[in-house]
Order: C-alpha cells, then structure tokens, then sequence
C-alpha cells in the first residue's frame, strides 16, 4: 500500500514533494563541475583487457606509436615539381615544431631514411635531403623514388599524384587539434595541390568534440520540440511543465550521480540525457488518462487518485521493463556498458517514482480551470460522438473526433480482419529475417561522420591513393635469438605479405624484409635481382647492423624487436572496417597452417586488431546483453500479467517492431555497430511499453465490462455464447462482441495516449536528423521509426492477435481465467 | 638673452654629460658580454681538444650497451683506434668490432676533416665487400645508440654560437655552463644546448639538448673521469633520449695514448684484414 500512500502524500502535500525533490535534485545537480569526459572508444576496454596490454607490448617491443595522422598532399598534375617538393619540405618543417607529435618519427619526403648507391659509395640519408631543381634532378629523383619498394604506396602513389606525410602522436594528445593545426599549417599554402587530413585519432577526437557539441545542440532542441508538441496535445503549460521536470529531473539525478561516483562521461554514457527524455515521456499516459477521468468526475483530487490506481500499473511495469532492458547490461563485461546500463535503469527508476510523486502533486497545483478547458477540448470532441458502441455506463466517453475516430478504424481493422492482419505481419517477418540475416556486426568510426564531411573524403582520397590509413600489425615471435636474421625467416616473411597482399583491403605492407632486400640491391650496384634475402645470416646481419649505423634507430626498432626474436609486418588497411582485418588474420591463419614455420608464432596486433577485438567484445556484449534483456523483459511480462500467454501476444509488437528495424538496418546495408547496438536496448524498453498499456488497459476493460454484463443480463451473455462456433462449457467467456468493443476502446482510449507519445517522441527526435554526424542521424531515425512502429502494432496487430487467440486466451485448464482479478487482486508493490 | 643662452648651454652641458654617462654605462654593461661571448667560444674550443684530441693517438676498448625504457639490451663491443692529424682539425678513425657476435670482424673507418663532409668506409665481412658510405649526415645515429656520429666525432665550434649561460657546480666540480645554437636553423636537430664544462678538465660533465619546441630530448652525463697517462678521460659516460626513455652507456675498458699508430692502419687493405696487435 506503499506506493498508494506515496501518490495520497503528494496528492495532500504537493508543495513539500515539489520542495523535497528540488532540494535532492540541487544536491546532485551540485556534482556537474567535477565532471571528467572521456571520448577514446578505446578506454571502453579497460587498460588491463588483454588486447590492451598485448597492443601495449607490441608497442613497446617495437617503439611504435599508438597514434597516427596522416596528412595526405594531392597534386592532380602531379607532385614531381619543385614548388610541390618545397612545399612539402616547407610543411615537414612547419609540423616538426608542433607540440604534441614525435618529433623524431615524422615521416615524410624530407625525413623518411633511404638506403641508396651513387657512384661507389652507398648513401642512408633522407629520401629528399635537397629538393631536386632541374628537370634532370627531378627525373631522377622520380626513378629512384619508384624503384624503393619502401616508399611507393606509403610515400607516394602510384601514379605520382599523392604523398603523405605521417605524423605520429605523443600519449595523450589530441588528434583533433592537432589535425586542426597542421589544417592551419596547410591553410597557408596556396597552388594547385590538395591537402587531406586523416586517420584515427582525428576521426575519434573530431568525433569526441562534436558529440558533446551536438548533444549540448540536439538536446535542448529535442526537449523544445517535445515542449511545443505536449502544448498542442494538452494545452497546459503547468502540466506539460511537470513532465519537461521529471526529465530533467531524472537526467540531473543520474548523470550527477554517475559524475559524482568518479565516471567520466563516455561516448555511451553522454547519451543517457536523450534516452531519459525519450523514457520520461511515458508519463504522457498518465495526462491522458487524467484528462478522460477529469473531465468525467470534475473532481481533481479524486482524478487524479483514480488515475493513478488504472494507470499506475502499467507504468509501473513499463518502467521496470524499462529498467530492466537496460539494468541487465549491469552484468556485461565491458565497463561503460555496465556503467551505461545501470544509470539508465537508474534514470528510469527516478521516473517511475516521479510518476507517482511529483507529477499527481503537479496535477494537484494545475488550477481547475486551466486543466477544464485543455480537457474540454478533449470532452467536447467526445462528445460529438452520436453511437455508443456500449451501453453499460452512460458515464463513458464516446468516441467521435478525428484522432480518435483514426484509432478506432485501426483497431477495427485488427479486430475485424485479424486473419489477413496476422498473414501479413507474417509476410512482414519473413522479410525482416531475410534484412536481419545481412546485418554486419562491425564498427568504423570513420563511417560516423557523413559523406561529405571532411573526415571521411580524407580518408576515402587517400586511402585510394596510398596503402591505407587502417594500420595493423602481424608479430613474428619466436624464443630464440636472432631468429628473424635467418635466410629463410625473411623468406617466410616475404612470401606471407606477398600473401596477404592479395587481400582487397590490404593496400601495402612493409617489414624488416624490405629494409634487407633494398640493401643487397643497393650493396650490388643497384642490380634489380639483387633485390631479394641474401643467402647467410651473416650477411643479413651485417647489412642490417650497416644499416643500423646510419638509420635512425626507430628505422629498425619498429620492425624488430631488440634480441631479433620478433618481427612487426605492418599491414596497411584501406578501411577501418573490423572485417578487414579479420580478414588478414585468417589469411595469417591458413597460410601458416599450409606452410608451417616451425619456431615462429604469427600474433595480430596494433589499431585495426584493436579495433576487431572491441567490435566483437564490445558490440557482442551489446548483443549478448540485449538478448538476455529480451528475455527478462519477458519474464517482467509474465509476471506483470500474470499469465504466460497474455505475455507472450504483448511481446508480439516488441518483437515485431524489433524485427522490422533491424530487418531494415540489414537491407539498407548499415552496420549493427555502437550507436546502433546502444539503441536496441532503448527500442527494447520502448516498444514493450505501449504493448503493456493497450493489454493492462484492455483486460481491466473486459474485466470491468463482464462484470457489468453478467449483472445486467446473464441471459444475454449466454445466447451470445452458445452461437459461437466452438460451445464452450463455461459461461465466464467474454463474448466476442465484447472483446472487441473492448478493444476498439482500448485503441481509443489508451491508444490514444500511446499515439500522443509516439508523435511527441518523434517529433522531439526527428531534430535529430539534420544531425552532421551519422550516429545521431540513426538515433533520431531510429527512435522515430521505433515510435511509430510499435505503436501502431499495439493498435492494429495486439486486436487482431486477440481477437485470433481469443479462446486460447481467455481459457485456462478449461476454464475460463477471470483476468481482472489477477491483475488487479493485488494492488502494485511499493515503489 | 645672455643670461638665458648660458643657462640653455648649462642645460645642455648637463645632458651631454648625461648622455655621456649613459653611454659608457651600456659599454660597460656590453663590454663583459662581448668578452664572456669570446670566452664561451674559447671554453667550448678547449673543451673539444681535452675531450676528443688527447695525445697524438688512442686505442680504446669500448664497451657500449643500449638500453630501451624496459630494460632491454643490445651490445656493442668495438675496439677504436684514432689519429690526430691536426690539433682541433683532421682525424682518422678505425673501428673494429667484436660485438654483436654475426658482425665480428666488421670493420668502419672515418676520415674526419674540419671544413667538410667525412670519408667513410664499412667492411662487411660475409659478403667480403668494402663499401664507401657517404656522410652527409652527422647527425645520424652512431651503430643504433643515442650517440650521433657528431656526438662521437665532434660538431665544429664555428657552426654555433655560444655563450655562457652562468657558472655553476656539479657535484663537486665548479662547471661553465655554455649554450650553444646553430647559426644556421638547418644545421642541427636542436635548437640550443647547454654543456656544463667542467673548470678544471675543460671536460663536458654534462650536457642538454633542446629541440625546435624547446622541449628536452637528450642528456649527456659523463658518470666517471679518470687519469689516463695524465690525459683526464671520460670513461664512463650516458647518452639519455629524454622522450623514449631509450639511454646508451658507454665504458672505455681499455684506454692506451701514443701508440704509436702508423698511416697504413687506416687503408682499405687494413679495413679487410686488421692487424691483431691494434685491435685486441
């Protein structure tokens, strides 16, 4: 009776709850300026993960850097010409000074190390250490470029258009803004040539800076949106007021809590406002519920007792199937979906006890006349309506206006033709299987950005012109040392990247092998067969400890490691799609299991492995937790209805609207990847909400409704009865007219509260269309969808599922079940 | 009138002299700069010569260990043999290495001249094969260690300009300490270093580079001073990457001056087959 009390308090107390919850929002309002904010995707696997410390060691075996920017230079005549070469020997220069990049690994013309023979004697020095003037300086330097191996595809393209400049970064500096310096850098320079900046870090802290922009944006104007739209659905600035409060309420409260306890705000957790504004407006049934039974008994206080008492137990189950879609990611692996899930369940839990707190005292201080004439409204297209498709109470609302008329008609046609409803949902599903079957599980950040944007045409040019702006590594490990000095380990090596070379994604790959070879050839005169291992592993040594004199020592040190156990292959991708690099290590896979090198392990490693292990441990997790949440928001139903078979047809438009989201995420070709994966948790708690409205409501309905029937005419009902096909032996079976007066009046009634929050909610989301990033876009599309899609199955699939199964679901053991009992029998536990 | 003109001539007279104060207080204050600029100069001048031009010739055994951040090592063990043909000018250099073990019997040699680039040359004895390699770059890593062949070898004192910074003691050693910058931007990877020069050896007790950002990137420690046939002689010393973490230590094992060593050990012949008596 707790939760009765709790709604009584408020009811009697409205300015003390409004005073309490105030002050308990101002207190974790209070945690805002601690706030921490975390944009790496990375950092959604702890630090400790074993692909982290593994990537670490590569890392650190080889001094390699965990991020680089790739400054790709365009020159559509062609970059051999010396105002091109000053520029890019002009731009080195001018990136050497920035702070925040390593300095000493900076690759471009300029500071690349190049092993060449002029004349007798052999040269390491930096691929353009003076810039080449005359026509006959710059055809040779073109030649000599084109005939290093090391340099083509990485340094310059093919056909002679692009060079790149890599610049790799310091720990813990912003891709962003360095990106936005060199931008700077290159803003200055004039002519003809092009310049792209890419690579992950700058899609990652691009993206880190405009999510918070955009949600600090779309935010705000998702909320003024549901504002404007609540004004026209209920005309009351107090009421609509009260529910804009408990959004923010439970977004002041979560997010202060979760700032509060040390979180820093994530990728995933910085969309926690937008998801509880989207799950607040569930109190939008109780407005309308309260409106109906305001204007019938024009008695505030006892509307709003009354609206509580019907309303109060779908919301309640709403909310903790809410609640608990998302509260099951509580126990996934991955720390920001924990942390996710838990303050959204929390959100949720602060809304539900909103619902029976703060909004009846908000009801309570609405002045009478304000609420009469926005329900007048309401009242007076009512009762317009010239039939009374029931006669028991006079009392009862008529339905005749337009919104409601609409509802009516599709109920019917659920209600009426449910045989042709159910084929052609089955249709539907079948087709959504076939989308669902296409769904890749994969996630690019590249492809959150659109197009158009600069992020992705950067990555689109110079991933056509150069190998590739994905890197991943395959370590050759071995226990012994100098292993990777043998003949035959380097012609392993070889052998395995020319392998997977063949792979369309792989665009270069490059390894100490190539560092040998070019130095034989240039050891002997430059003689292209000479262009191969050498036969000792003396030699091997020698050339590459030759080598090691001159070079910079970062030249060998990214490719093998110190006691030349290890070698680092590096795998140039052009794209950051997680299949691309499980691509190559299946092909590592096969090839080492047909050819076995017996001493050598081959690991993957670096950013695009990364990125394949948070894709499956990430986005599996999302999926793992979403399919476990399925079914504890089953169970919920179960116990909800106290019945198997009534849980089972509401999970019918869950599962439908489900089906047919993803069904249409698989056809159009999009990636099931985080936005997306963090969504169907949403869509979850979302699409069940209006199922559990139109059956709580329904069944109370039909309960009140047999009752009624049976005192006012047990004969009737009987008649009725025995003309129905199948005789069934009890005389507790609603009538078949009765199920579906009932239903048309669900669907008037209740349905009109889930339409009003269908629009509202994609109305207020739709905003987020014009979004510049894609994952914002999806959100605002997908919400939307979602919305309508499962609202409109509550109405026109859960009648004609009904009135299908009407037998099977009024009949238990051969009885008849006397639904509104159960339900209702037991008052809702506390809150 | 006449009154007026002598007091203006008062007032001049006065702000000549004024002026001429003024004047001889900014010479003064110029003065010591100018003569601590030659200084600074000259320290950094004598400092080479004790630090790579000691006695007529050396051998050394050297021993060298790289080390990465976590501990890991690679080792060069190399016996150096050097000739002075000019004090503070030409040098020739042999190197004959011993470590790591699949390239023993390599050889290196450089011939070092004041005004321009050097002459280097690699035996690699797997593929018998003497091979010139163009110098154009000193600034290059010195065998893979944090030395650059500059550091070993020397950068000449006219291609920076030097000052003294101040005077200070390191440990117990009373230290110049002079920063020196490239007097062309190009000329070098920093854009100023300070060397702590040590007042009693003229030896470089340590010393700190600067890069283009005026961050630190390297450190040069001597960590022990020894008398070697009256010639003081840094006989361990480190070089630190201050960004990677990555440091080389250096040990002289054996340090012998005035040996002796005669023209035709620094020839190609010599280069291919060493003779024992110079390199063990």
């Amino acid at each position: 009776m707790k939760r009765f009390s709790l709604t009584a308090f408020s009811v009697d107390h409205p300015w003390l709850v409004i005073a309490i919850v105030a002050v308990i929002t101002l207190g974790f309002a209070i945690q805002f300026p601690k706030i921490t904010i975390d944009t790496d995707p990375k950092n959604m696997l702890p630090a400790t993960s074993d692909v982290r410390v593994y990537n670490d060691s590569v890392e650190k075996d080889f001094s390699l850097h965990k991020d680089t920017i790739v400054l790709g230079i365009v020159n559509k005549h062609g970059i051999f010409n010396q105002t091109t070469l000053e520029k890019i020997a002009k731009i080195t220069d001018e990136i050497l000074k920035l702070k925040g990049i390593v300095t000493r690994d900076v690759t471009s013309f300029t500071t690349v190390d190049d092993v060449m023979s002029t004349g007798d004697s052999i040269t390491v020095k930096p691929l353009m250490s003076e810039i080449p003037k005359t026509q006959q300086e710059i055809d040779a330097f073109k030649k000599s470029i084109y005939e290093n191996p090391l340099i083509v595809d990485r340094l310059i393209s093919k056909d002679g258009t692009t060079t790149a400049i890599y610049i790799p970064l310091e720990p813990g500096a912003n891709g962003k803004e360095i990106a936005d310096r060199v931008k700077d850098i290159v803003a200055k320079e004039k002519g003809d040539e092009q310049y792209y900046v890419a690579g992950d870090p700058v899609a990652r802290d691009t993206f880190g800076a405009e999510m918070f922009k955009q949600m600090g944006f779309f935010s705000p104007i998702a909320g003024m949106v549901m504002m404007i739209v609540l004004y026209i659905l209920f005309g009351n600035f107090g009421l609509i007021s009260s529910v804009m409060a408990v959004a923010m309420i439970s977004v002041i409260w979560s997010m202060g809590l979760l700032i509060g306890l040390g979180y820093p705000v994530h990728i995933m957790s910085s969309m926690i406002p937008v998801f509880l504004m989207a799950i607040a407006t569930d109190s939008i049934h109780i407005f309308n519920e309260f409106y109906f039974r305001f204007r019938e008994t024009r008695d505030k206080k006892q509307a709003v007792l009354d609206t509580m008492k019907v309303v109060g137990q779908p919301v309640k189950y709403t909310a903790l199937a809410t609640a608990a879609g998302f509260g099951v990611l509580a126990i996934m692996h991955i720390i920001p979906v924990k942390v996710f899930g838990i303050f959204i369940a929390f959100g949720t839990i602060v809304i539900r006890l909103m619902s029976f707190s703060l909004i009846p005292a908000a009801m309570m201080l609405v002045s009478e006349k304000n609420i009469l004439k926005a329900a007048g409204g309401e009242d007076e297209k009512e009762n317009l309506a010239p039939e009374c498709f029931y006669q028991g109470r006079a009392a009862r609302p008529r339905f005749k206006h337009s919104g409601t008329s609409i509802l009516k008609k599709l109920g019917a046609i659920g209600a009426h033709k449910s045989t042709t409803t159910v084929t052609v949902g089955i249709i539907v599903l079948i087709f959504a299987a076939i989308g669902i079957s296409r769904i890749n599980v994969n996630n690019n950040m590249v492809k959150w950005f659109k197009k158009g944007s600069d992020v992705r045409k950067s990555d689109r040019i110079i991933n056509e012109k150069l190998g590739g702006t994905a890197l991943g590594y395959i370590v050759a490990a071995s226990e012994e040392d100098d292993f990777i000095k043998k003949p035959e380990t380097m012609r392993y090596i070889e052998s395995l990247q020319r392998d997977l070379e063949k792979l369309p994604n792989v665009g270069k790959t490059f390894s100490v092998v190539d560092y040998v070879k070019r130095i034989n050839r240039v050891f002997n005169n430059n003689v292209p067969a000479f262009d191969r291992v050498p036969d000792t592993k003396e030699a091997i040594a020698q050339y590459l400890f030759m080598f090691s004199m001159s070079a910079k020592p970062s030249d060998l040190d990214n490719v093998v490691d110190y006691p030349f156990r290890k070698a680092n292959i590096w795998i140039q991708l052009k794209t950051w799609d997680a299949n691309a690099m499980q691509d190559v290590i299946d092909r590592v896979k096969a090839y080492t299991a047909q050819y076995p090198l017996s001493g050598a392990q081959f690991k993957p490693a670096g950013a695009a492995y990364f990125n394949l292990v948070w894709n499956n441990e990430v986005l599996y997790d999302m999926l793992k937790g979403f399919i476990l949440a399925l079914i504890i928001v089953f169970v919920i139903l179960v116990f909800n209805f106290r019945s198997f078979k009534w849980a089972l047809i509401a999970y019918m438009p869950l599962l439908f609207t489900i089906a047919v989201i993803y069904g249409a995420v698989g056809f159009m070709g999009k990636d099931f990847d985080m936005p997306i994966s963090v969504l169907s948790c949403l869509s979850l708690g979302m699409a069940v909400d209006f199922a559990i409205h139109f059956i709580s409501r329904f069944r109370r309905r039909i309960g009140e409704k047999s009752e009624v029937e049976k005192m006012r005419s047990l004969e009737d009902e009987e008649k009725i009865l025995t003309s129905q096909p199948l005789n069934l032996s009890t005389s507790q079976l609603p009538n078949s007219e009765l199920i579906t007066d009932a239903l048309l009046w669900t669907a008037a009634r209740p349905g009109k509260g889930i339409i009003r929050n269908a629009i509202l909610f994609a109305t207020a989301f739709s905003a987020m269309i014009f979004a510049p990033l894609t994952p914002y876009v999806t959100v605002g599309l997908f919400i939307a969808g979602m919305m309508f899609l499962s609202a409109l199955m509550s109405i026109i699939y859960l009648p004609a599922l009904i009135v299908m199964f009407r037998r099977w679901l009024f009949i238990v053991d051969g009885k008849t079940s006397r639904c509104s009992l159960p339900i209702y029998g037991r008052p809702p536990e506390a809150d | 009138m006449n009154k007026v003109r002598s007091q203006e001539s008062g007032v001049k007279k006065w702000m000549m002299g004024i002026l001429v104060v003024l004047l001889l207080l900014t010479a003064y204050c110029l003065l010591p700069t100018v003569s601590h600029a030659a200084d600074a100069s000259g320290i950094m001048k004598k400092s080479q010569l004790a630090f790579l031009y000691p006695g007529k010739d050396m051998k050394i055994r050297v021993y060298m260990k790289l080390i990465s951040q976590d501990g890991k090592e690679r080792v060069r063990e190399m016996t150096m043999l050097r000739k002075n043909y000019q004090e503070g000018g030409d040098q020739k250099y042999f190197i004959y290495f011993y470590q790591p073990a699949d390239v023993r019997d390599m050889t290196f040699m450089v011939y070092k001249y004041a005004a321009k680039d050097d002459d280097r040359w690699i035996f690699m004895p797997a593929l018998n094969m003497v091979r010139r390699i163009a110098a154009n770059d000193k600034r290059s890593s010195f065998v893979g260690s944090d030395f650059t062949y500059e550091d070993v070898s020397g950068r000449d004192i006219e291609d920076d300009n030097h000052s003294i910074a101040k005077e200070e003691k390191v440990g117990e050693r009373d230290a110049y300490v002079i920063k020196s910058a490239p007097k062309d931007e190009k000329g070098a990877d920093f854009s100023y270093k300070l060397s702590w020069i040590d007042k009693g050896s003229f030896l470089p007790i340590k010393e700190e580079y600067y890069d283009k950002r005026g961050e630190l990137y390297k450190t040069f420690t001597s960590d022990e001073i020894k008398d070697m046939q009256g010639f003081p002689v840094i006989t361990k010393r480190t070089m630190k990457d201050a960004k990677t973490g990555h440091r080389t230590e250096v040990a002289y094992q054996k340090t012998e001056f005035n040996i002796g060593l005669t023209d035709d050990v620094f020839t190609e012949r010599y280069l291919k087959k060493p003779l024992k008596k110079w390199i063990e």
